[in-house]
């Protein structure tokens, strides 16, 4: 893992309304967004369940530069969390090459999977997937519970990760006790804290209503523009498809 | 390493009925096991506390079974023995409280005091009992049961001896070892012998000696039991320990059994808790595999499984003691030393048996994780979040 990028862990922003952005996540301190971030190249994903193996990706190709929102859009059942997972370094690919953030993915073992997802990938979930046990503040903790960062700093940092969502009169509310939209939000908070260099969605807005789903998509805009995360989410939803800078198909395995 | 500790503990918090149910299953079962251990230890009281330099000598056929009362000048003449006393089972009852049971016990008071020295009675009560014929002795633990005092007139209804007993209580005596029976009722075999028809006269049951050496016991044993193998009544002798080993013995199938038992009542409990954790892990299985996804390893997530059911562990051993304690030496074992003295003249929770079972209790938790833990680490975190639920 030694050509991965330096990520600082620097708080991301104090105040929601008025977010002052650290100096090395303003535009003029990163070169024009045009590096390469995401490469997949040739990749097929066949599973294999009981006799029949079902090829869901075929030779796939995809760029993705640094610093894009990309939307991926496709029927259900065509693969599309599938190639989140492979980007993601949840699965690999089973022929080809994926690159993300410097890494090649494909020749990974799992324990350097695991650490390349806590250091460069963001989740959100259709289901927000919080633990129902701990509060807003502490759920947005756990990606830290990973690094050195003392006990302190990481409380800094998760409440940080808060004001950027807008809950930090929400801290130590329990999951139960938010809404849905309120619940995407500390999810996103979350997948923001480690300051990960990807942030990937599937169908964050998925079980939202319109006005929460469009506060989602707001966010993962700002996130996009001001903190200059590179985003790739998954939607069935053509108004959240809008909101990012480009959108893929994906069909038969390929995308168009 | 302490915020994932932490994590694993909350997680007991997410069904909370479930969490107090398990940990008081595993708490009564702890309660349990920590009785029946203690019925076992207690029976051993006798066995541990038996003084190492005394012997007994009884008839051979049975202990039912007399002895000629000249056989203790005999015994007394062993080189090696320091002093010998005797006792006759009395059989006697409090005719107003006929289910009572505790032993009643003729016995050579000058000869008896000196050799049972674990039987505490201070000077003035000794003088009195030495002097006064019809006068009796009994243990701290039935004087209270019986509300007896010095100077008490006392009836003894016998059954081996008929008849109605008078007796005036001397003294009370208590004990300085736990294998003393406080609930016996002493009184001079001499007043006894007297009154008894001159066919029932001078018999003894027993004979109890003292030997300067316990390591010869065996030897002077053998020595006492050579001098009456010619004559028409033959005995046995063998030291106390022995003796109580030998009574304990025909118990033997009983205390296998509680010791089985013991040991069912572990394994229940370590069921009551692997299905706990076991269905903990199963509904967790999705955040298991988001935290996965966020970066955590394996081993986190079976630290989360392991770490949970320590603190379960602890918790339900601390419940199960905590109330088993009190409850066994404060309730219970009071009770059973003041009714059934004479088998478990000490009843209490050995601090050994507490502290083993609380960590019993520990272990059987982190035992009962294990496999969950192994399972919930091997998780496929994709097939995991794709799930609906
Ligand atoms: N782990 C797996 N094992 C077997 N089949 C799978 C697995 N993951 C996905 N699939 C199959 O691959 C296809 C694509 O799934 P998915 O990527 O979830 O689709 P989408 O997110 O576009 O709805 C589906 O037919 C699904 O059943
Ligand atoms: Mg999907």
């Amino acid at each position: 893992m030694s050509t991965e990028t330096e990520n600082e862990h620097e708080p991301l922003a104090s105040d929601t309304q008025q977010v002052v952005v650290p100096e090395q996540y303003r535009k003029s301190a990163v070169p024009p967004a045009m590096k390469t971030i995401i490469e997949l190249k040739g990749v097929t994903k066949t599973f294999v369940r009981g006799k029949e193996p079902l090829t869901v990706l075929d030779g796939l190709t995809l760029d993705v530069h640094e610093g894009a929102f990309e939307a991926l859009m496709g029927p259900s059942g065509s693969g599309k969390s599938t190639l989140l997972n492979l980007i993601a370094g949840l699965d690999r690919p089973t022929s080809g090459s994926a690159k993300v953030a410097g890494n090649d993915l494909s020749t990974m073992s799992d324990g350097d999977l695991a650490r390349f997802r806590s250091r460069h990938i963001g989740f959100i979930f259709q289901a927000y997937n919080l633990m129902p046990v701990l509060t807003a503040l502490e759920n947005v903790e756990l990606p830290l519970l990973l690094t050195k960062l003392g006990s302190a700093d990481r409380k800094k940092r998760a409440q940080t990760a808060l004001r950027v969502v807008g809950l930090e009169d929400r801290m130590g509310h329990y999951p139960r006790q938010l809404s849905g939209g309120q619940e995407q939000r500390v999810a996103i908070a979350r997948a923001i804290v480690n300051d990960p260099t990807i942030i990937v969605a599937d169908e964050p807005t998925g079980d939202l209503d319109r006005k929460a789903a469009d506060d989602i998509l707001t966010l993962l805009t700002k996130l996009n523009q001001e903190f200059k995360k590179t985003i790739l989410m998954v939607t069935h939803d053509p108004a959240a498809a809008d909101r990012a800078t480009a959108t893929r198909h994906l069909n038969k395995g390929k995308l168009e | 390493m302490s915020g994932l500790f932490l994590i694993a503990a909350r997680n007991l918090g997410r069904n909370w009925l479930r969490t107090i149910l398990t940990v008081l299953g595993a708490a009564v079962a702890l309660i349990a096991f920590v009785m029946l251990r203690t019925v076992l230890s207690s029976w051993e009281v006798g066995a541990e506390y038996a003084a190492k330099d005394r012997l007994g000598t009884r008839h051979k056929v049975s202990f039912i079974m007399q002895l000629p009362k000249r056989y203790i000048d005999d015994i007394r003449n062993v080189p090696g023995v320091k002093q010998a006393t005797w006792a006759n089972w009395f059989g006697g009852k409090d005719p107003g409280k006929p289910n009572e049971f505790f032993a009643t016990l003729a016995v050579d008071a000058p000869s008896f005091l000196p050799v049972m020295d674990e039987l505490v009675l201070d000077e003035e009560s000794k003088t009195r009992w030495l002097g006064d014929k019809k006068g009796a002795i009994v243990g701290d633990v039935l004087a209270k049961k019986l509300h007896l005092k010095v100077g008490d007139k006392y009836i003894l209804q016998g059954s081996i001896y008929p008849g109605d007993w008078e007796f005036q209580i001397d003294g009370i005596y208590t004990a300085a070892r736990k294998s003393l029976d406080r609930s016996q009722f002493l009184f001079h075999w001499q007043y006894m012998n007297d009154l008894l028809p001159e066919a029932r006269r001078d018999t003894i049951g027993w004979v109890m000696t003292r030997v300067d050496d316990p390591s010869k016991s065996a030897d002077i044993s053998a020595k006492v039991d050579k001098i009456f193998d010619e004559r028409d009544t033959q005995t046995v002798t063998m030291s106390e320990r022995n003796m109580q080993l030998s009574f304990m013995a025909m118990f033997g199938a009983i205390l296998t059994v509680l010791d089985i038992v013991s040991i069912i009542i572990l394994v229940i409990m370590l069921m009551i808790l692997g299905n706990t954790i076991a269905m903990g892990v199963r509904e967790r299985t999705r955040e298991y595999a988001v935290l996965r996804a966020i970066g955590f390893l394996p081993w986190h997530i079976r630290f989360f499984v392991l770490g949970e059911a320590v603190v379960l562990g602890i918790i339900a051993g601390a419940v199960g003691v905590g109330i088993a304690y009190p409850f066994v030496n404060g309730l219970m074992g009071k009770a059973i030393e003041e009714n059934m003295s004479a088998w478990f003249p000490y009843f209490r929770v050995e601090p050994q048996v507490a502290i083993a079972a609380g960590v019993i209790a520990v272990v059987l938790a982190t035992t009962a994780a294990l496999i969950p833990a192994i399972q919930a680490g091997r998780i496929s975190v994709t097939d995991a979040l794709r799930r609906v639920g």
